[in-house]
């Protein structure tokens, strides 16, 4: 029988540590990819998803439970992330919204690749690479791991406005480095 | 109706309108009546009108950027290690 978070979180607060693993196992992986990709290193991002459970295991006792449990692990994993990639040299800025509106930044190779998935795949890696941390990381939770924007947005502790306002510009950029990729694409 | 909705301060409007909440419209996050606005403007903006497409294809493009889980062990079994050297809380 799988049991759900609440339950294990519970356990794990009567220091029931085969619980906590359980949520370990449960959760390890997917924090794991948002962390790589807000890292780009393999091994850092290991590092920061165990610190991130180390540290909700040290603070079980004070989750309340009015969030998930998942969320409020991410939101550790995620900003130790931030955190470290933020001093790191600094990635492209995202602009005005009619920077990114008008014209797209990079047409890419040329049209005789427009429309090969290899190279959509690879433009896309880029582009999202080149997102600052603060905007990387919205479209990450959201449009590349799929959680909903209420999970998304808690995660970054952001009202939900903020936060569809800033996974809108990190769209942007993203979309006008690889317009010339997109399938029937092109913007004028 | 399409008269009313090339009218340069309308157009405007609506333009600056779809340009902040395309994506909004394509998570299916916008109440009907903006939905509605925002459908009415590409039907007449060829701009916002690629701009929504191309919005909707770069969406779908990150999503298919999600890498199958290994089956992880490997991350979890790290941290369980870790664990397994502290104190109950």
């Amino acid at each position: 029988m799988i049991e759900r978070d609440a339950v294990l979180v519970r356990r794990s607060q009567q220091g029931d540590r085969a619980a906590f693993e359980v949520l370990v196992r449960r959760h390890a992986d997917q924090l794991h990819a948002v962390v790589v990709r807000l890292l780009d290193d393999r091994h850092e991002a290991e590092e920061v998803t165990q610190e991130a459970f180390l540290r909700a295991w040290r603070g079980i006792q004070g989750f309340k439970g009015d969030a998930q449990f998942f969320t409020w692990l991410y939101r550790i994993g995620v900003n130790e992330a931030r955190r470290r990639a933020q001093r790191r040299p600094a990635a492209r800025g995202v602009g005005s919204l009619e920077d990114q509106v008008v014209e797209p930044r990079d047409r890419g190779p040329g049209p005789h690749q427009a429309f090969e998935n290899a190279d959509l795949r690879a433009a896309l890696e880029r582009a999202v690479r080149e997102l600052e941390p603060d905007y990387r990381a919205p479209l990450i939770l959201r449009d590349v791991e799929g959680l909903s924007t209420a999970q998304a947005a808690e995660i970054m502790g952001l009202s939900e406005a903020a936060f569809k306002s800033r996974l809108h510009r990190a769209r942007l950029v993203v979309r006008a480095a690889v317009d010339s990729y997109l399938p029937d694409g092109g913007t004028t | 109706m399409i008269r009313q909705l090339r009218h340069p301060l309308r157009f405007h409007r609506d333009h600056r309108f779809t340009m902040e909440h395309a994506s909004e419209y394509l998570d299916g996050e916008l109440p009907e009546p903006d939905c509605r606005r925002v459908d009415q403007h590409t039907g007449v903006c060829p701009g916002c009108r690629r701009l929504v497409e191309s919005l909707r294809r770069t969406i779908a493009g990150l999503a298919g950027l999600r890498e199958p889980r290994p089956g992880g062990e490997d991350v979890a079994a790290g941290v369980i290690a870790r664990l397994r050297n502290k104190p109950a809380p």
